[in-house]
């Protein structure tokens, strides 16, 4: 079992989040929360139903401001415009009169990089989403899977500083989950890049993540921090797969 | 306590009052760019209302003026909403009837409340008639829309749940579909009262000797600017508490729709 | 010689097609199963499987294009009581309270305002909604809707409870609860139920016997008994293996 030292000596810190705090008029729902993301890592967070994990999602992507605290990417504030903090939501939000490569180009305009690099960044992820055969196409026209992967290439075409995940399968039927997650990892390998997955489903989370936070309930904190160090591809009938998982149930079971 | 935390603390009084109180000091410098005789300032018009308010004009006061207006709207409103709810629902229950009717509908529909005037006057006569006729045919309109699209478009799914507990058709209709169209129906019972008032002021424009579109009248008539603005600042203010009154009545009867908390 | 079960539903032969302009889809092709009395069945499939289309055919919602649907050896023509039906959405009255949402079978029957309220009172008790009587559908969460669904079907008496991928809306922690909990109901108040959903755990933890849909059209691929007694753990060993079995015997509809 690795611990937490040997699991952070070869890494570096990406983002580094300190004292955030977040109180709605008299409700504490973030309490003093403080925890380092690694460059290229891929991180889950889960916690009991209700325990704030949105408000948490929302606070770390600026939309709303914290009441306190800081958010260091690369060691500076976190500045929407010079860092790339992508965002996958829970309800599919492709653009639907966009047709498949131009929502894909469609936060690149955004971020006004020069149209060659566009072009190559779209292809790249086409082929790596395997849409390129559907690539004119609206969204409205795929299945609900292949929607998701639409807004998936989106977010990973931009190199995002982060990628923040806030359960983005919790409808799907299980057999599409577990093939979306081989896919997430799929590209997560490829790019290296540095992914937030928040879910409930916490044999997704052991699936995924290389490190699990455990949040408690309202207010909520960092209860507890677990290294899963299984080989991929994980299998969740290995008896160290489903050690972790209890694990973890364990864990959010006793606020 | 600090300024901003009273003025926190009073913040629902303090919007409104600020935005009216801007709303007159334009009004009084637009006043004073165009003229005494076209714009009269606000404080003209504070004075003719109150002295129209301690006369009596045409042989009534101003209250009565507003009571025999009103009076027009009720009638008319709730005659619209007796004829007018039934059809529109049992359109949107059966479709057979449905089809046979919309075309007509369709037509009628179209044509303004006013439009109406000349062959109300044809049938009425001058009097009360014409102008609750008038108020009516507005109403009328919007209540059979309304209700037709409640009924049309109640979730299916609630249809489909109460016929698994052996819900018949007409059981389904008044226990499923009614209740589930009642937010459209109260849609329509709010625009349905604010036609019916500004019908009530058409109407009352053409020929009328008592009301408050009479009051308009008799400003343009002896050509008095204010009198003419007291009487339309009557008819917003009424159409206005008439609305919040019928706001809260729907919190009362629909207490399950969030959306209005 | 052991007892003949008693078949409680059968669909003999069902069949149902939607057609377009372009194509016709074979939703459902020629699906025959029996459950037996008080049986928990398990009808598992991916997404676009027809499982709801099968369970809206037993219910009598919509009516199949060939074959027929047997309730106690009856052919069954339309819906009613006879078949309680709980809705992924809820489909619970927005207007209604707690109590008279879920004594609303009970209502369109005829009962007696005290006889139904008592009725409905014992099993909004059952699903743990004390106190949430007068609450009106749009003050309660996700899961909490869903009780009222489960209680409101399971008031009504119904012979066989259908229930169509209930808890496909909520989250996954909310979703173990509602599952051990519509176990303990069911345990208490026995009755031929027929599960449809496309999570193979809620299957197997559910489960008498899990039947597994295919795709396009819709066929029973497999049939899978679950002889571990219940309660059954998620993590148990022979829980794993089943899952393993039935995960890879199951379809994947991109």
């Amino acid at each position: 079992m690795t611990t937490k030292e040997d699991y952070a000596r070869e890494k570096k810190v990406k983002v580094s989040v300190t004292d955030l705090t977040k109180c709605y008029d008299e409700l504490l729902v973030l309490d003093d929360i403080n925890f380092d993301i690694y460059d290229g890592e891929m991180l889950c967070i889960v916690g009991p139903t209700g325990c704030g994990k949105t408000t948490f999602l929302n606070t770390l992507a600026r939309f709303i401001p914290a009441t306190k605290g800081e958010i260091l990417v690369d060691g500076v504030p976190s500045n929407p415009r010079c860092h790339n903090i992508a965002f996958v939501f829970q309800e599919i939000s492709s653009v639907p009169w966009l047709s498949v490569e131009d929502n894909i180009r469609f936060g690149l305009k955004i971020k006004k990089l020069p149209a060659d690099e566009i072009e190559r960044r779209v292809e790249a992820m086409l082929e790596l989403v395997g849409l390129k055969p559907f690539r004119r196409n609206f969204p409205q026209e795929l299945s609900s899977s292949m929607e998701q992967r639409v807004v998936i290439a989106r977010n990973f075409a931009l190199n995002p500083d982060l990628l923040l995940m806030d359960e983005p399968y919790g409808q799907l039927d299980i057999k599409l989950r577990y093939y979306l997650e081989d896919e997430l990892i799929r590209i997560w390998n490829e790019l290296k890049s540095t992914v937030l997955f928040v879910t409930h489903n916490i044999e997704e989370a052991v699936y995924l993540g290389q490190r699990i936070l455990v949040l408690s309930n309202k207010p909520a904190k960092i209860k507890e921090e677990i290294i899963v160090d299984l080989p991929r591809p994980r299998k969740f009938d290995d008896p160290a797969f489903v050690k972790i998982r209890e694990h973890v149930t364990e864990s959010i079971r006793w606020w | 306590m600090s300024t901003a935390a009273i003025l926190k603390k009073n913040s629902k009084l303090f919007l409104p009052v600020l935005s009216m109180s801007i709303f007159l000091a334009i009004w009084q410098v637009l006043h004073w760019i165009i003229g005494g005789e076209f714009l009269p300032s606000p404080y003209q018009v504070y004075l003719e209302a109150m002295r129209m308010f301690s006369i009596k004009i045409g042989g009534n006061s101003v209250w009565m003026h507003i009571y025999y207006s009103l009076r027009r709207v009720i009638l008319a409103y709730l005659l619209g909403a007796a004829t007018g709810l039934p059809l529109g629902m049992y359109m949107g229950w059966n479709r057979t009837f449905d089809k046979v009717v919309k075309p007509v509908f369709e037509v009628l529909r179209p044509i303004p409340p006013i439009a109406w005037i000349p062959i109300a006057i044809l049938w009425f006569g001058i009097g009360e008639g014409p102008k609750i006729f008038i108020c009516y045919v507005g109403a009328f309109v919007i209540f059979v829309l309304n209700s037709y699209t409640g009924m049309r478009y109640t979730d299916p799914l609630l249809i489909a749940a109460a016929r698994t507990y052996g819900a018949t058709r007409r059981q389904q209709l008044f226990n499923v579909a009614i209740p589930a169209s009642m937010p459209s129906v109260f849609a329509g019972v709010q625009n349905a009262l604010s036609m019916s008032w500004m019908c009530v002021l058409a109407a009352e424009l053409v020929g009328a000797r008592e009301g408050v579109g009479y009051l308009i009248i008799q400003g343009m008539d002896m050509y008095k600017p204010p009198m003419i603005m007291v009487g339309m600042i009557i008819i917003g203010i009424i159409g206005a508490s008439l609305a919040v009154i019928l706001r809260r009545f729907e919190r009362v009867v629909c207490p399950w729709r969030r959306d209005l908390t | 010689m052991a007892q003949r079960p008693n078949i409680k539903i059968e669909c003999r032969n069902v069949s149902k097609s939607f057609v377009t302009e372009q194509y016709t889809i074979n939703v459902l092709d020629d699906i025959s199963l029996q459950v037996e009395e008080n049986e928990f069945l398990v009808v598992l499939g991916p997404g676009q499987s027809g499982k709801t289309t099968l369970l809206n055919c037993m219910a009598g919602i919509i009516m199949p294009d060939a074959g027929q649907i047997l309730l106690d050896g009856k052919t069954i023509t339309g819906p009613g009581p006879d078949r309680g039906v709980v809705f992924q959405q809820y489909a619970l009255f927005p207007w209604k309270t707690v109590m008279d949402n879920v004594s609303f079978g009970l209502y369109i029957k005829g009962v007696g305002k005290s006889k139904r309220n008592e009725v409905a009172q014992k099993y909004i008790d059952l699903v743990g909604l004390q106190g949430f009587e007068t609450s009106y559908p749009h003050q309660l969460s996700g899961g909490m809707k869903q009780r009222v669904g489960l209680a409101r079907a399971w008031a009504n008496g119904p012979e066989v409870l259908l229930m169509d991928e209930p808890f496909g809306a909520l989250d996954a922690q909310t979703r173990y609860a509602m599952e051990k909990e519509t176990l303990s109901i069911w345990e208490k108040d026995k009755r031929t139920v027929v599960f449809v959903t496309n999570n193979v755990e809620e299957a197997i933890y559910l489960g008498d016997r899990v039947i597994v849909l295919s795709c396009m059209p819709g066929r029973i691929k497999s049939q899978y008994p679950i002889d571990i007694p219940k309660p059954r753990e998620y993590t148990d060993p022979r829980f794993l293996e089943m899952r393993r079995k039935i995960s890879d015997d199951t379809e994947l509809s991109l």
